[in-house]
């Protein structure tokens, strides 16, 4: 199979398996999507899910999805993670859309910012509180962990978030005492 | 007519200052390595930066657990740099399962000097009488002073960047200009030097990397990863230095994918004639005949030849007294103070504090001692990938410097035991068929009272130095052969009956075979040992080419 041929199956197949199981708001989200997907090659995401990812991520960490974020977790994802991770995540995600319907009635990537923000932090208080009680190996586990590790880790290893960190181009010279 | 003067196994450490030498003194040398040839231009990557990457850094998970496991827990190994080490399956060993060893292999030209830590440390008298001083194992058949000519030879040609010190038991060499110490590291050692005063010295690393230019090759530009490559060739490894001073010469033929299975030996004449070797990409098998023979292939590869062989070992000692050094004890603390400080570029080297112990005066738990590696700096990103909190705060949170920590970590000797051994597996074969070891290694109580006594004695340090939030390493002593520093397998001595080597690195059993990589070291110290290598390597070679003139070989 070509790969342009794989991409358009997977996304075909990922993005189309159930429509009768969806709710409007998300029909009309994976209208949006089917029609102007951000990047044809994604493997593990489908189109909704990354929409999410990406509305998320840029509240975790502005500027986040402009420098690549849903293609590395994506990746990440496709061939870092093994199947109980992935699935985690894939299960845990949709609590984003649950946890707004609840506040708005409306998914996550229609909720206003002030919403998403809420229902982050909600979120990265719970996985504290679970890093707090239970130690780090079981909070780095939590789905909401992944997304936000791999959103500030992508970020802090693009160009544009090492151009940013000033750790990129290298400086080609040592000072041991700088200042600031 | 042989093929070829002298034969080398293995294009590395050693394998390179082989080639240069015995080239460099006319001989027509072969250098066989095991890998894959190496180009600066294609197969360096240190510059390639993470976005370049498939898993930015991550490593591929996967593939890595399926074929790299063991390798992969060396300090070095990344997502760039994991093509410098060999692939487990197709080359496996075997350890008793309750007793782990990491055997790191490199099998491309410049072997391990690719990879290497580059921390290069001056033996002296205190670590080669070490073993008839404590009646432990065997005495060395040498002494500083047959060595230091070879240090200066050494070290004059792959450039030492450090500072002079004038410690007797961790001699000078004639450095490049040291690199510089940071803020709270100058604080550290000036502090140490009040409450120690000599007994304890913080200095800054001695690294084989340039300061200035020096035979051709470029100073540092302060990359950071040393160990992906090094397309100015600014810090020492093989392929940088020695390869292109032996080819140079005209007389070096270097021959990659070459495995070589065992020695060929001529019972007659008591001489090795050659070596038998395997093409790793066609399998195919061919002989090439040679008047003497240099195993550079690394301490346990080399004892493996040998072994395969059967060869040199009336003494029963090849394989034995396989050594290491020991590590993950130290501590670690904070200092308040120059927060509107830091650091720029990425320095390759750290602090050094040499052997304290048993120096002067008398450790209650254990003979020998180590020293600390380590350094001062500042957490930048990595320290909030797990920071609560989200959107601009955690944004700007990246960018903020932590406070400055300082670590040390300790180095530490370990003795030479008989019962510490490698031996030919019985069944386990390699990719090529041929039969691969099994290693069997442990700690002695010597050893694990030094890695507790490195936990108090970094404390000491830091708190003389005036840091808080002290905290010792709680991971327990690092799994044998995790430092990289593999040695003792086919040892030097003054008798054949207990040794393999003479006091030239000439096989007692065999005068035209000589060894000259890890494998040789009748102890271990507690210094970085690659410069020793090199130096005996040196020494070892001008002795054959020698010995050769005259017909004695």
């Amino acid at each position: 199979m070509e790969r342009r041929e794989l991409i358009q199956w997977l996304v075909a197949t990922a993005g189309l398996h159930a429509l009768d199981s969806l709710a409007p708001a998300d029909l009309l989200a994976l209208g949006r999507d089917v029609h102007g997907s951000r990047d044809p090659a994604l493997r593990v995401l489908s189109p909704p899910a990354e929409r999410t990812v990406a509305a998320a991520a840029e509240r975790i960490l502005p500027g986040a999805p402009a420098a690549g974020a849903s293609a590395f977790i994506d990746k990440m994802l496709a061939d870092w993670h093994t199947p109980v991770e992935r699935e985690r995540f894939l299960a845990g995600l949709p609590e984003l859309d649950t946890r707004c319907r609840s506040r708005r009635g409306r998914v996550f990537v229609d909720c206003a910012e002030a919403d998403q923000v809420a229902v982050l932090t909600a979120l990265d208080d719970e996985v504290t509180a679970l890093r707090a009680s239970r130690g780090a190996a079981i909070a780095n586990e939590h789905w909401f962990a992944m997304l936000k590790y791999l959103t500030v880790y992508g970020y802090c290893t693009s160009e544009t978030g090492m151009r940013a960190l000033g750790l990129y181009p290298i400086a080609g010279r040592y000072d041991g005492c700088a200042r600031l | 007519m042989t093929d070829f003067d002298a034969i080398v196994v293995g294009s590395g450490m050693t394998g390179g200052w082989a080639a240069k030498e015995l080239t460099e003194r006319g001989l027509r040398t072969l250098v066989l390595e095991a890998g894959r040839p190496i180009a600066p231009e294609r197969d360096y990557v240190e510059h390639k930066p993470p976005w370049e990457m498939p898993f930015r850094g991550l490593g591929d998970r996967r593939t890595v657990a399926a074929r790299q496991s063991t390798q992969s827990h060396s300090v070095s190994f990344d997502e760039w740099s994991h093509v410098f080490w060999t692939d487990d399956a197709d080359n496996p060993y075997s350890t008793p399962p309750d007793r782990p060893f990491h055997w790191f292999r490199a099998r491309q030209v410049g072997g391990k000097s690719i990879i290497w830590g580059r921390q290069v440390y001056r033996w002296s008298d205190l670590d080669f009488e070490a073993n008839v001083r404590d009646a432990v194992a065997i005495d060395w058949p040498i002494r500083y002073a047959d060595l230091a000519p070879w240090y200066d030879h050494v070290e004059r040609f792959i450039g030492v960047s450090g500072q002079a010190e004038g410690l007797p038991h961790l001699p000078d060499g004639p450095f490049l200009p040291p690199m510089e110490l940071n803020c709270v590291e100058q604080h550290v050692r000036q502090r140490m030097h009040a409450k120690f005063g000599r007994a304890r010295v913080l200095t800054i690393g001695r690294v084989a990397v340039l300061t200035t230019p020096h035979n051709g090759r470029a100073p540092c530009h302060y990359c950071g990863p040393c160990h992906r490559g090094c397309i100015t060739r600014s810090y020492f490894s093989s392929v940088n230095a020695t390869l292109p001073a032996a080819r140079a010469t005209g007389r070096l033929t270097l021959r990659p994918f070459s495995i070589v299975r065992s020695l060929v030996y001529d019972a007659g004449k008591n001489r090795v004639t050659g070596v038998r070797m395997i093409d790793a990409e066609t399998k195919t098998e061919r002989e090439y005949t040679g008047r003497i023979v240099f195993l550079c292939a690394s301490a346990l590869e080399s004892a493996r030849i040998l072994l395969n062989s059967d060869l040199a070992n009336s003494s029963g000692q090849v394989g034995r007294n396989v050594m290491d050094h020991i590590k993950w004890g130290g501590a670690s603390g904070e200092f308040d103070g120059w927060t509107d400080r830091r650091t720029i570029g990425e320095r390759p080297n750290g602090i050094y504090v040499p052997r304290f112990r048993n120096v002067t005066s008398r450790h209650p738990d254990f003979i020998r001692g180590y020293g600390f590696q380590g350094g001062a700096g500042r957490a930048g990103w990595h320290a909030a990938l797990r920071a609560p909190g989200i959107g601009p705060a955690l944004k700007a949170r990246l960018s903020q410097l932590g406070p400055w920590t300082m670590s040390f970590a300790g180095f530490g000797e370990m003795l030479p035991r008989e019962e510490n051994r490698a031996t030919l597996h019985p069944t386990l074969v390699d990719a090529w068929g041929i039969p691969t070891l099994h290693i069997e290694c442990t700690w002695s109580e010597n050893e694990l009272a030094m890695h507790r006594d490195m936990n108090v004695a970094a404390a000491e340090l830091l708190e003389a130095a005036g840091a808080r939030h002290i905290e010792p390493r709680t991971t327990g002593p690092s799994t044998p052969g995790n430092t990289n520093h593999e040695m003792g397998t086919a040892r030097m001595g003054r008798d054949p009956r207990t040794s393999v080597l003479n006091g030239w690195n000439q096989a007692w059993d065999v005068p035209n075979l000589f060894v000259t990589d890890g494998a040789v070291m009748t102890s271990s110290g507690n210094q970085n040992p690659s410069l020793t290598y090199m130096a005996l390597t040196a020494r070892a070679c001008h002795y054959a080419v020698e010995q050769l003139k005259r017909g004695d070989l």
